[in-house]
């Protein structure tokens, strides 16, 4: 198996765990922890390909919802520090990559010739 | 932070009027600029060259001699009005393939070939049909076809992969379609490699690896760039063939 | 902030919204790819393929760039907020457009040899270790599987059962994938491309985005330190004079924190500023029927108990309040969501 087959399979693997774990949590999980979705069916299959890709967050949040741990005081603190670094790192990223781009560009070199280093008889094949 | 006068926008109520005129224009600019941008960026597109599968040409068959560099190269014997005798066709499967595995049984034998012709400018290449129609040995008498060395030389341009450049893809050369040339590559499809300069009368030259070998994966990283490279160059028929030496690459500033 | 979730919660300004986004989407597309061909006077045309998977291409950065400006344009100016709105139906439309770009580009470049197309696009080109030929695909596969993973966890499921702070932190994910695009255009196309207005758009579309955010967060910066308490307890929030009925002022708690102190029906009431939905600023929404109303997406509390009226439930935290003289100070301590506080008369400033 090549390194490509590999991540497939992987991604594959991946997809199919969480393909389970849609299954048990759309069917069982979801009625025990949100009192919104009882009764309300027909939005479920929306949320597959979000398990499908998260689905060790979607586990670790039952957990916490099951287990009693989930603190509220921590859903009112949203990251809005984060918009300071993403100002600056956006631009400054935007400007690296961009320049970096333009700086690697090349022009079609037609002012170099072809030089003819030896002559057929110093070929030794 | 707030403000009496400001209109508050709720998205189940009806937008206040304040801002209507307001979110109009956003509306109006939004759809003109996009379609603007539709426009602007459609029109900006390069000219991907004149490289093209002429199917208007039709089925094409011609007989001759098969050579390996390793690709594959068929020296005409018995052309057509397209492909005259003597003219020198760098062979190719469908798609992303080659026809070695059919030619090396074939080797330095007088083979008929059918396919579809593939030509920009000066560079043609045959894509084979699948199965014996495609390539099969033929009654004759087998020519001598002499290979003529033309020296070692140092050049510049692009590898490619020299069916899509031939005009199996429009655009088939650049840094934008580097993979698929390399994809071709890995498929044994014959490499071209696009001289700044013409050598010897032609601009394009089968570019091979040294030794009689494929051309070797520590090229694929140069494929589509602006490299210099030396290598020695031959003569067969109409065609040149560069044995590139490997060690010499270099991308140019 | 329904009872039952349902797929979408229609309304009419989503109808308009979505009527609007499709039209400017739809006609890049047409133009792009039925009316260009014909300007275009190429010997020989460009492949349909690649022309399509260009069109897509091009659409997808444009319509990520326009969202990308959307969030700094709200914050530099309210009368913007109406473009936050529904934005998620825009960046679910922009995957679409982006799958179907990659799509285009797989089942051409990437079709046609003896391997799997899927396989191939990953081991073609392996020139990792270099600037100029570097598989500029990866950056692209990136982008489309973050936006991927951002329109499948953008049902308010995911915000209640992820708690909007774990969501945005995922959906900040968006960043990066706009500087991946962003290389994914650089490395790619920039490279071959000879019409410069190409680059020229390019260049104009990411640099309106980087400076819009930088713009904005100098903005919320300056904004924060006026806002910003270390006070321990007692935080002094501002005079009474200061307060409009209907209206808040926020404070940035030592904590991080943030409070709304609203003056509703002449007495003042503390909630948090956070919106139980998406986190949104409620100190910068103002009161609607006694109810405070959250300036993103319109959800509603009672100032007094920070509760959703029914049938919604959503609830957030309130704090406690006194005025010393014309001070207004609050408790940075939190009470649990949905604690009532009897509210404090302003006096006579009301």
């Amino acid at each position: 198996m090549n390194q490509a087959e590999a991540i497939l399979m992987g991604l594959r693997i991946w997809g199919s765990i969480g393909a389970v774990v849609a299954a048990i949590f759309l069917t069982i999980g979801m009625d025990r922890i949100d009192e919104d979705a009882r009764g309300a069916y027909i939005f479920r299959p929306l949320l597959i390909p979000g398990i499908l890709v998260i689905w060790p967050l979607v586990l670790w949040r039952w957990y916490l919802y099951e287990s009693g741990r989930e603190l509220w005081a921590r859903r009112y603190d949203p990251p809005r520090r984060a918009h300071f670094a993403v100002g600056w790192i956006l631009p400054i990223g935007i400007c690296l990559i961009i320049l970096t781009g333009l700086s690697l560009r090349q022009t079609w070199p037609a002012e170099i010739a072809p030089v003819q280093l030896s002559g057929p008889a110093e070929v030794s094949q | 932070m707030s403000d009496k006068d400001r209109p508050f926008f709720v998205g189940y109520l009806p937008a206040p009027k304040a801002l209507r005129g307001l979110l109009l224009a956003v509306c109006v600019l939004f759809i003109s600029g996009l379609a603007g941008f539709g426009l602007a960026l459609g029109i900006a597109q390069d000219d991907p060259g004149e490289g093209a599968f002429r199917f208007d040409y039709g089925r094409q068959t011609v007989t001759g001699v098969v050579e390996l560099t390793p690709y594959p190269l068929l020296r005409v014997t018995e052309g057509n009005e397209r492909i005259p005798a003597g003219h020198t066709l760098m062979l190719a499967g469908g798609g992303k393939t080659n026809v070695e595995s059919r030619a090396i049984p074939l080797e330095g034998q007088l083979a008929q070939v059918s396919g579809v012709l593939l030509e920009r400018g000066s560079l043609d290449m045959m894509q084979v049909r699948g199965g014996r129609n495609g390539l099969q040995a033929a009654e004759g008498e087998v020519p001598v076809f002499e290979t003529i060395p033309l020296g070692r030389w140092k050049l510049a341009g692009e590898i490619c992969d020299g069916k899509c450049l031939a005009g199996a893809m429009r655009p088939g050369r650049g840094l934008a379609h580097k993979a698929c040339a390399n994809l071709c590559l890995l498929g044994k499809v014959p490499p071209v490699f696009v001289s700044t300069q013409p050598v010897d009368g032609s601009e394009f030259l089968l570019i091979t690896g040294p030794d009689g070998g494929h051309l070797p994966e520590s090229a694929y990283h140069y494929v589509a760039q602006f490299v210099s490279l030396e290598g020695e160059v031959e003569r067969r028929g109409d065609l040149l063939v560069l044995r590139l030496d490997p060690d010499t690459l270099e991308v140019l500033e | 902030m329904s009872v039952k979730y349902i797929p979408v919660q229609w309304n009419p300004n989503k109808y308009i919204y979505d009527a609007v986004m499709l039209l400017g989407v739809g006609l890049f597309l047409y133009v792009f790819l039925y009316a260009s061909p014909g300007i275009l006077s190429h010997e020989r045309p460009i492949n349909p393929q690649v022309h399509n998977a260009r069109a897509f291409g091009a659409c997808a950065f444009v319509m990520l760039t326009v969202i990308l400006c959307i969030g700094p344009l709200a914050r530099l100016d309210p009368r913007f907020l109406p473009l936050l709105y529904n934005r998620r139906h825009f960046g679910v439309m922009t995957v679409f457009v982006a799958i179907t770009h990659a799509g285009y580009i797989v089942d051409w470049y990437f079709a046609f040899s003896s391997s799997n197309k899927y396989e191939a696009l990953l081991f073609a080109n392996t020139s990792y270790g270099q600037l100029a030929g570097f598989p500029f695909e990866v950056f692209g596969i990136f982008a489309l599987f973050t936006l991927i993973l951002l329109a499948a966890t953008s049902h308010d499921f995911w915000m209640k059962f992820l708690s909007p702070p774990v969501w945005k932190r995922i959906h900040y994910l968006i960043y990066p994938a706009y500087l991946s695009v962003v290389a994914h255009v650089s490395f790619g196309i920039l490279q071959d491309q000879q019409n410069h207005a190409f680059t020229m758009i390019f260049i104009g579309g990411a640099a309106a985005v980087g400076i819009l955010q930088l713009i904005a967060a100098l903005k919320e910066r300056r904004a924060d330190q006026e806002l910003a308490s270390e006070a321990v307890e007692w935080v002094p929030v501002c005079d009474v004079s200061e307060m409009k009925e209907g209206f808040a002022k926020i404070k940035l708690l030592a904590n991080g924190e943030r409070v709304a102190v609203y003056l509703n029906e002449g007495k003042l009431s503390a909630i948090s500023n956070a919106c139980a939905h998406q986190n949104g600023p409620l100190g910068e929404g103002q009161i609607i029927d006694c109810l405070v109303t959250c300036p993103w997406h319109g959800f509603q509390y009672d100032v007094t108990n920070g509760r959703s009226p029914a049938p919604f439930t959503e609830k957030i935290p309130t704090y406690n309040l006194k005025t010393e003289g014309t001070r207004v100070l609050v408790d940075p301590r939190a009470n649990p969501p949905g604690t009532y506080v009897e509210p404090v008369p302003a006096g006579a400033t009301s």
